[in-house]
C-alpha cells in the first residue's frame, strides 16, 4: 500500500515580489504574486530567487517590459504564420493547437534534471517489462502480482497483441512520455504515464524554435541543453526497427486523421524528421507486407511511427473496433515484416489501475524502489484500499480505472462533480472499476498574459525514447499550465497554454543538427512519385477551389461594383445576368432574378455580403475559401511555408470585421482575397518543383478555370441581351481580358471578338482553350510509359474536349447567335459543361486509390447453428 | 468415433473485390479426447499469401490474403479426426463453490498475491461478447444452489436453457448482444453458447465458449441434432478435479463423440470459423455446407 508522502504545507498567504530583487532588476517579474499553498518555481522565498532562475534573468537583464512585449507579439504572430501545428479553422475545435505558447519558459537546473531524467528512465524500463510480461508469459498475473483483472476487465488488453514466444523478449516500449507534477515539498512525481503514442514532442520541439527565437540572447547566455540531440536519437531508433535493414528503411508516420488534435503535430514532426506522413487509407498490406499505396504504386514500408490507439489498427483482428486500421498489418508485425513504434498493446500500462501496482512491480521486478514516486493511487478492487479510500473521499480523486487515451474526460468530471455519498455508492457496487488518487497542489510559475504576469500552475511532458538497452530522455519537454489547480486529465484542451522547459547544460552546449552529410554519393531522385495518393488528390482539389474562390469571387466583385455604382440599377444591362449567375451558384436567392419578387426580399446590398461572408452554405465563398484551407492543411506537409503562410493569411482575413456587414466592407475584402489567391497562384507558377503534386494541383486549376468560364459564358450568354457591348465587357473583365481585347479592337465589342480571345486563343491565359492544352498536357505526362490499343480515358477525353474547341467556327456560331439562333453556341457550351466534370471524375477514378469502405465477411448465415 | 469432415463456404460478388484478407479457425484441435488424423484447407481463387499459426489458446487459426479481383470465393476445409467418448463415470460429488477461480463481478477482486493461471483465469472473466450482466447471476444462481455438486449444477443449467429459451433462426443475428437474447427468449445455438458460458462466469468459474461440429446423420435409432449441417457451438465448463467438461444446451446433453472441437476461446470472436475483411465487392452473398460423415 502506498503511504502519502506529500506532506508540503499549504499556505493561503499571498506574497508579492518585490520590486527589486537583491543582487539584479527583477522587472520583468514585477507584480508576480507567488502561487498560494504551492511550490513556487521561481522563487525560493519571497525576494529569493532560485539559481537557474537567476541565470535566466541575467541573461534577460537587459530586457524591459516593453521589449519583452514587442518581441512575445512578434513570436505569437510567426508561430501563427508559419507554424504547421496553429490552426484556428472556425469550423473544428478538434483542429485547434491545443496548447499556445507563454512567453515565459520553465527553467530547470542541470543538477535536478539529473534526477528526473533517471528516474523517467527508471520507469520507463519498467513499464516496458510489464508490457512484454502481459502480452507474453503473463507470469505477474500468474505469480500474484498483478490481480488478473488488472488484464482480463481491461478493454486494452486484446489477444491479438499477445505475442509469440520468439518475441517475447523484444521491447514494446520504444516512447515514452510521463506528465510529471512538483508537489509542494519541490519534488516531482508522476501524475500519469503517456505509453500508447507518447505524443507531445512535436509540440515542445516547436514552442523551442519559437521561445529560443524570441529569446535567443537569453537562451544562449544561459546554455540551455539543445532538443537536436533527442530527436537524432528518435531518429537512429526508428532506423534500427526496420526489419531486413538495407540501410534506407522507409519510415511512416501513421496519423489519425487529419481534424485530430495531433495531426498538426504529426505533420510538423514528419517534416522535421524527414518521414512521411500518412493515414491508415494510405496503407496496405499486401503479401504480408506493409505498403505505402503511391502514385507510382505500392512502395514497402519498414517501420511505422504510430499515432492512433493500437485496438484501431487492424479492422481484420479487431473486429469490433470498426472500419478503422489497414487489414492484414497485425499479421505483417507478427511475421516480422514491419515494426509499429510503440508495439501493438503498449497503451495498456497508462491506465491509472497499473498506477496502484508500480511501486510494488518495481520491488518485484527491478528489485528496487521507483527513484521517482508516483502520485499516491490505490485501487477500490482491494478490499483494504477501497475502504481506505471510501473514508477519505474528499481528498481524493477518484478515476475510471481503465481509462485510456482518447477517451473523453467527462466521465471524469462527472466523478468529480457526484456528491461523496452518491460516490461512495457507485464505488461501492464496482469497486474494481475505480481508482483512487491523492490530490496534488502542482508548482506555480508566473505566466505572460500579455501585460502582465498571472500566477500558474505546471505541469510537465516529459519524453523518452528507447536506446542501446535503456532510455534516452528529452532534455526538456512540454509544460503545460493553468490557472485552476485541477489535474491537467480535467482540462486538457481547455484554456490551457503552454511553456517551453529550458533544462541548463552544466558545461558548454555542442551544436548538433539533424541534417546529416552522407557518405558516398547520393542517388539522384526526381519527380517525386512516391506522393500518397491521397495527398495527389488533395491537392487536385486545392487546385480547383483556389480557382473557384477565384472566379466567385470576381463575380460578387462585379455585381457589387455595379450596385455600387453612381448609375440606377435598373440602367446597367449586364446586372440581371450578374444576379441570375450569382443565384445559379447559389450565392443569393433566386427571388433575386425574377423584379417583382425581389421587391419583397431584403435589399441585396445587405443579402450579398451576408451570404458572402456565411460558413454554412457549401457554395458560398467564405465556405469555399474555408474548404480550400482544409485541404491545404491536410498537405501542408510538403508545402512551402511561403504558400501556407499566404493561405493561412486568406482565412484569417477574409471574414467580415465585426458588425460591418456592408458592401464596402465586401470589396475591400474581396479585393484583398484576390491579391492573396494571386500570390498564391504565383507561389504555384514560381516555386513549387514539377512535382506529382504540382501536376495535380495545376491540373484542377485547369480544369476548373475552364469549367468556370464555360460557365461564365452559359450565364451571360443565356438571352439575347448577352452579346450587348456592356455585358461583353463584363464578361472580359471577369476573364481579365479587357486590356487585350482592347489592344486588338479598341472599345468595338463583338461577340465573335469576344468568344475567339475567351474560347478559343489559346495564347491568351485565361481561355478555355489555353486551360484545356494544359490539361492534355498533364495527362499526356501521367500516360507516360502507359501502353495499350485502347488510350486511357482521361487521355480520350481531354483530347477530345480540346478537339472540340479548336474545330469551333467563333465567327459563324456568333451570327447565327445574334441572329436568334442560339443553338450552335448552347450546345457548344453544354458540351464543355458537362464533359469538364466527367474528366474530373475520370481523373480521380484513375489516379486516386479510393478506400472504399471495408466491409466484412459476415451473414446471418454464417453463425453458427443458424440452420436448422 | 471416425469422422471425415468437410465445411465449405462460398462467398458470391454482386461487383468485383479487388482485395480481401481473412482469417480462418478452421482445423480442428487436438483435445483430451480428440486426434486430428488430416487437415487440408482448399481456397479458390488462390491465396497471395498464406500462413498459419496457434493463437492465445493453442487453436490453429490461418491467414491468408486473396489479392487479384475476384466476384466469388470458395473455402473448403476438409479433415479426417477421431473422437473418444466421454468417461460416463465421472464423480460427480465435487461442490460447484470448489471450482469458483474468481469470486465474481459483484464481490471485491481475487486476492493479490494468490497464484492464479492466467489462460485459466481470464476464462472466469466477461469478454467483448459475453459482458457482466446482472440477469446472467440471476439466472445462474437458481442453478447453482449452495452445495451442488458441479455437474448435477451444470445439468440444471443446461436443461433450463433449453427449455426456457426457443431455438429461432430469425430472433437473432450474428451480433445481437447477450442481453438482447435474454430479453427475448430466443436465439441459436451460439447464443446459447454465449448464454450458458456467461452465467458460468457470473458465478465465478471458468467457461469457455467451444466452436465445432456435430455428425450430420445421428446414429441408428437417435433423432438428428440441431445445428448439424452448420458449425455448432456450445460450452465447456471447468469443473475442478474433473477438468474440463462440455455441454450443449441447444440439444441439451453433454458434448459426447458426437461433437468436433475446432477451437475454444472467451467467445465467438476468439474462434470465428471465418473472419474476414474486403474492399468493393458490393453486397455479398454467402452459402455454408457442413458433412460430418461418420469412417467405418
Amino acid at each position: 500500500m502506498c503511504e502519502l508522502q506529500n506532506g508540503g504545507i499549504i499556505s493561503s498567504v499571498r506574497t508579492r515580489v518585490p520590486a527589486t530583487d537583491t543582487s539584479l532588476d527583477a522587472e520583468l517579474l514585477r507584480g508576480y504574486e507567488l502561487a498560494p499553498g504551492a511550490y513556487d518555481e521561481v522563487f525560493s522565498a519571497p525576494g529569493v530567487l532560485r539559481p537557474a532562475w537567476k541565470l535566466f534573468l541575467k541573461g534577460a537583464e537587459k530586457l524591459t517590459r516593453t521589449e519583452y512585449m514587442h518581441r512575445w507579439e512578434q513570436a505569437q504572430r510567426l508561430l501563427r504564420q508559419n507554424s504547421l501545428t496553429y490552426s484556428d479553422l472556425s469550423d473544428s475545435v478538434a483542429r485547434r493547437r491545443p496548447w499556445e505558447l507563454d512567453g515565459l519558459p520553465l527553467v530547470i537546473s542541470a543538477e535536478e534534471w539529473r534526477t528526473v531524467s533517471a528516474s523517467l528512465q527508471q520507469r520507463a524500463t519498467l513499464l516496458d517489462l510489464v508490457l512484454r510480461d502481459v502480452f507474453g508469459p503473463q507470469r505477474l498475473v500468474r505469480d500474484g502480482v498483478l490481480p488478473p483483472e488488472a488484464l482480463f476487465r481491461h478493454p486494452g488488453y486484446r489477444l491479438p497483441f499477445c505475442r509469440p514466444p520468439e518475441s517475447q523478449n523484444s521491447r514494446m516500449l520504444q516512447f515514452y512520455a510521463a506528465d510529471l507534477t512538483r508537489a509542494p515539498d519541490g519534488r516531482w512525481w508522476v501524475q500519469a504515464d503517456r505509453c500508447e503514442s507518447a505524443s507531445g514532442a512535436g509540440f515542445a520541439l516547436e514552442n523551442r524554435i519559437a521561445l529560443s527565437r524570441m529569446l535567443s540572447d537569453v537562451f544562449r547566455q544561459c546554455r540551455v541543453e539543445r532538443l537536436a540531440p533527442y530527436f537524432i536519437a528518435v531518429k537512429e531508433l526508428l532506423a534500427k526497427l526496420a526489419p531486413h535493414n538495407d540501410g534506407d528503411p522507409r519510415i511512416v508516420i501513421l496519423s489519425q486523421a487529419a481534424g485530430s488534435t495531433n495531426y498538426f503535430e504529426d505533420a510538423f514532426l514528419a517534416r522535421y524528421l524527414g518521414y512521411t506522413l500518412a493515414e491508415a487509407g494510405d496503407l496496405a498490406v499486401r503479401r504480408n507486407r506493409l505498403y505505402l499505396k503511391t502514385l507510382a504504386g505500392l512502395s514497402l514500408v519498414n517501420v511505422l511511427l504510430r499515432r492512433p490507439n493500437s485496438e484501431h489498427l487492424d479492422p481484420l483482428e479487431i473486429a469490433d473496433s470498426g472500419s478503422a486500421g489497414t487489414a492484414g498489418l497485425l499479421q505483417a508485425v507478427r511475421s516480422g515484416n514491419v515494426t509499429i513504434a510503440n508495439t501493438p498493446g503498449s497503451g495498456l500500462v497508462e491506465s491509472p489501475i497499473f498506477r496502484a501496482f508500480l511501486p510494488r512491480l518495481a520491488e518485484k521486478i527491478l528489485g528496487e524502489p521507483l527513484s521517482m514516486p508516483g502520485v499516491a493511487t490505490w485501487w477500490c478492487g482491494e478490499p483494504q484500499a477501497c475502504s481506505y479510500v471510501l473514508e477519505r473521499l474528499d481528498e481524493l480523486i477518484i478515476l475510471p480505472a481503465y481509462r485510456r487515451r482518447g477517451e473523453p474526460v467527462s466521465q471524469i468530471s462527472r466523478l468529480a462533480d457526484m456528491s461523496r455519498k452518491a460516490l461512495a455508492a457507485l464505488i461501492q457496487t464496482s469497486p474494481g472499476n475505480f481508482v483512487a488518487q491523492e490530490k496534488i497542489v502542482r508548482s506555480g510559475a508566473p505566466a505572460w498574459s500579455g501585460t502582465q504576469l498571472q500566477p500558474c500552475y505546471v505541469a510537465l511532458r516529459t519524453f523518452a525514447a528507447a536506446h542501446g538497452d535503456g532510455y534516452t530522455v528529452m532534455p526538456g519537454g512540454l509544460a503545460r499550465i493553468s490557472t485552476s489547480t485541477a489535474p491537467l486529465e480535467l482540462s486538457l484542451l481547455d484554456g490551457e497554454r503552454s511553456k517551453d522547459a529550458w533544462v541548463l547544460a552544466e558545461g558548454p552546449v555542442e551544436h548538433v543538427s539533424l541534417l546529416t552529410a552522407s557518405e558516398g554519393d547520393l542517388p539522384l531522385r526526381r519527380g517525386g512519385v512516391d506522393l500518397s495518393s491521397r495527398a495527389a488528390e488533395h491537392f487536385f482539389w486545392l487546385g480547383r477551389q483556389s480557382v473557384r474562390a477565384e472566379a466567385l469571387a470576381k463575380l460578387i466583385r462585379s455585381a457589387a461594383r455595379r450596385l455600387t455604382s453612381e448609375e440606377q440599377v435598373d440602367r446597367i444591362p449586364e446586372l440581371p445576368h450578374l444576379l441570375r449567375m450569382l443565384a445559379e451558384q447559389g450565392q443569393i436567392e433566386p427571388g433575386y432574378v425574377v423584379e417583382e419578387i425581389r421587391k419583397q426580399l431584403p435589399s441585396i446590398e445587405k443579402q450579398l455580403p451576408t451570404a458572402a461572408f456565411d460558413e454554412g452554405p457549401p457554395n458560398a465563398l467564405r465556405a469555399t475559401v474555408t474548404s480550400l484551407v482544409s485541404l491545404a492543411s491536410t498537405v501542408r506537409d510538403l508545402m512551402s511555408l511561403d504558400s501556407w503562410r499566404i493561405i493561412r493569411q486568406m482565412n484569417d482575413d477574409f471574414r467580415p470585421a465585426a458588425g460591418r456587414h456592408g458592401f464596402l466592407d465586401l470589396l475591400d475584402k474581396i479585393d484583398a482575397l484576390l491579391v492573396q489567391l494571386a500570390a498564391y497562384a504565383g507561389e504555384i507558377s514560381e516555386s513549387m518543383t514539377r512535382t506529382y503534386a504540382w501536376r495535380f494541383l495545376d491540373l484542377g486549376r485547369r480544369l476548373e478555370r475552364a469549367l468556370q468560364e464555360a460557365q461564365l459564358l452559359r450565364g451571360m450568354l443565356s438571352t439575347d441581351s448577352g452579346s450587348e457591348p456592356e455585358s461583353l465587357e463584363t464578361m472580359l473583365e471577369m476573364l481579365d481580358s479587357v486590356m487585350t481585347y482592347r489592344s486588338r479592337y479598341g472599345s468595338r465589342f463583338q461577340l465573335g471578338a469576344v468568344l475567339d480571345l475567351m474560347l478559343c486563343d489559346e495564347t491568351n491565359p485565361r481561355s478555355v482553350a489555353y486551360q484545356l492544352v494544359e490539361c492534355v498536357a498533364h495527362v499526356d505526362h501521367l500516360n507516360v510509359g502507359v501502353q495499350g490499343d485502347h488510350k486511357p480515358a482521361d487521355q480520350g477525353l481531354a483530347g477530345s474536349l480540346l478537339q472540340t474547341v479548336r474545330e469551333t467556327d467563333v465567327v459563324r456560331i456568333s451570327r447565327q447567335f445574334e441572329a436568334g439562333d442560339s443553338d450552335a453556341l448552347n450546345d457548344l457550351l453544354n458540351t464543355i459543361g458537362n464533359m469538364l466534370p466527367d474528366l474530373s471524375d475520370v481523373i480521380s477514378h484513375r489516379y486516386f486509390f479510393h478506400s472504399a469502405p471495408i466491409q466484412r465477411l459476415a451473414d446471418i448465415e454464417s453463425k453458427p447453428g443458424a440452420r436448422k | 468415433m471416425k469422422y471425415q469432415i468437410s465445411h465449405k463456404t462460398w462467398y458470391e460478388y454482386s461487383e468485383l473485390a479487388p482485395v480481401c484478407h481473412n482469417l480462418v479457425h478452421l482445423a480442428p484441435r487436438e483435445t483430451a479426447s480428440q486426434k486430428c488424423n488430416a487437415y487440408r484447407l482448399l481456397i479458390d481463387p488462390k491465396p497471395a499469401f498464406f500462413t498459419g499459426r496457434e493463437d492465445y489458446f493453442g487453436n490453429h487459426t490461418e491467414y491468408f490474403s486473396i489479392e487479384s479481383g475476384h466476384r466469388k470465393l470458395e473455402i473448403i476445409a476438409e479433415s479426417t479426426v477421431d473422437v473418444s467418448n466421454l468417461d460416463d463415470s465421472m464423480v460427480s460429488d465435487v461442490p460447484w463453490q470448489d471450482c469458483v477461480v474468481h469470486s465474481g463481478d459483484q464481490v471485491n477482486g481475487h486476492p493479490v498475491g494468490a497464484a492464479i493461471d492466467p489462460t485459466h483465469a481470464q476464462l472466469a472473466f466477461p469478454s467483448p461478447r459475453i459482458p457482466p450482466l446482472v440477469e446472467l447471476r440471476e439466472y445462474a444462481s437458481k442453478s447453482f444452489l449452495p452445495n451442488r455438486s458441479i455437474v448435477q449444477a451444470l445439468v440444471d443449467l443446461n436443461v433450463r436453457i433449453h427449455h426456457e429459451f426457443k431455438f429461432d433462426p430469425r430472433a437473432t443475428t450474428v451480433d445481437t448482444p447477450l442481453w438482447e437474447v435474454l430479453n427475448l427468449r430466443r436465439g441459436v445455438c451460439q447464443d446459447f453458447a454465449h448464454l450458458a458460458t456467461g452465467c458460468l462466469r457470473s458465478m465465478g468459474l471458468a467457461a469457455r465458449y467451444v466452436s465445432g461440429y456435430l455428425r450430420t446423420t445421428p446414429p441408428p435409432g437417435k433423432p438428428r441434432l440441431v445445428g448439424a449441417d452448420a458449425s455448432h457451438a456450445w460450452c465447456s465448463a471447468w469443473c475442478g478435479p474433473l477438468g474440463w467438461v462440455d455441454f450443449d444446451p441447444t440439444n441439451n446433453c453433454l458434448a459426447g463423440d458426437s461433437y468436433v472441437t475446432i477451437a475454444w476461446g472467451r467467445d465467438y470472436g476468439d474462434v470465428c470459423p471465418i473472419q474476414g475483411v474486403f474492399v468493393g465487392g458490393g453486397d455479398h452473398r454467402i452459402t455454408v455446407s457442413v458433412d460430418v460423415a461418420p469412417l467405418g
